[in-house]
């Protein structure tokens, strides 16, 4: 007989500080990004690499995590999370948008995971449905009051990310001394 | 304590729409990647950031109430935002120590939930 599933109940460990890195080839146009955990990490800092050409274009502040169910000791990894985007709204026909209004309507809050571009021209590495239910799951089971609770979504339902001007929630862009900069498309 | 006390003995200004609730500990950061990690539900987030993305990392975390020190200038974006989401934001003029040392006045140390 099968044990009963877990009622998983989980909290962050092993956080990691570092940096999400965006490098873009100048000689094919292509972007990748990846984490790191380097002390100070920095821009417009050019190299070769195979037929690319690399200069790192952002440094965005951020951290890796584990995820931990203190009942049934599952650990899962959250290394292939670029980074979490809050939805705009700025395309009415997207995937994402139509979610958002829906959710919305029900008093709950969008966000949409996204994973590493791992080489130029490489669309970005989707993250399992599993992990974004644990990670709905984290959010919402450290809430307290009636706020509006957290529902995950894939990026893959964004139609063609070029387009997409949501708001990652990364430190970059973020200090208000900044002189504000025209805003552009994501990838 | 709750956001209504602090408001009373702190003097400050609620910027934003939001339902009263109880506040535990302080965290205090610039950085939302900072607040993500490490903030727990119910502390008292003093920044002086002033973009929307300070909200959906609020939400997340479920901190008590965002105070913007500094008598910084919250844009109206991020107001609306946080209003549509009850998320509350409180202004002060005073500095992020000056108003640091005022809540460990009145009893809000820098202890965090766990």
């Amino acid at each position: 007989m099968d044990a009963p599933a877990c009622q998983h109940h989980w909290v962050m460990i092993n956080v990691s500080f570092g940096f999400v890195a965006f490098e873009t080839c100048y000689h094919c146009g292509g972007t990748r990004t990846f984490f790191t955990t380097e002390q100070t990490p920095l821009l417009r800092e050019k190299y070769r690499e195979g037929d690319h050409y690399w200069n790192r274009v952002e440094n965005a502040q951020s951290f890796q995590f584990e995820l931990h169910c203190h009942r049934c000791y599952r650990r899962e990894k959250f290394e292939d999370l670029m980074g979490l985007l809050h939805c705009t709204g700025c395309r009415a026909e997207c995937a994402i948008d139509v979610l958002r209004r829906r959710y919305e309507s029900e008093g709950k809050w969008v966000l949409v995971a996204f994973g590493f571009l791992p080489d130029a021209h490489v669309p970005p590495q989707p993250i399992p449905e599993e992990k974004l239910r644990m990670l709905s799951e984290y959010f919402n089971q450290r809430r307290r009051a009636g706020r509006a609770p957290v529902v995950v979504v894939p990026f893959t339902l964004i139609p063609d990310t070029s387009l997409c001007f949501g708001d990652f929630l990364h430190d970059v862009g973020m200090l208000s001394q900044e002189p504000p900069g025209e805003r552009r498309p994501l990838l | 304590m709750t956001t209504q006390d602090l408001i009373d003995q702190a003097e400050l200004k609620p910027l934003s729409r939001f339902a009263h609730r109880d506040v535990e500990g302080v965290f205090i950061s610039d950085m939302v990647s900072d607040v993500m990690a490490l903030a727990q539900p119910g502390n008292l987030w003093l920044t002086i950031q002033t973009h929307k993305s300070i909200i959906p990392a609020a939400n997340l975390v479920d901190v008590a109430a965002i105070v913007i020190t500094g008598g910084k200038e919250v844009p109206a974006e991020t107001i609306d935002l946080a209003s549509k989401y009850d998320v509350a934001i409180l202004s002060t003029s005073r500095s992020t120590f000056e108003m640091a040392g005022q809540l460990y006045k009145l009893g809000l140390g820098g202890e965090q939930t766990k």
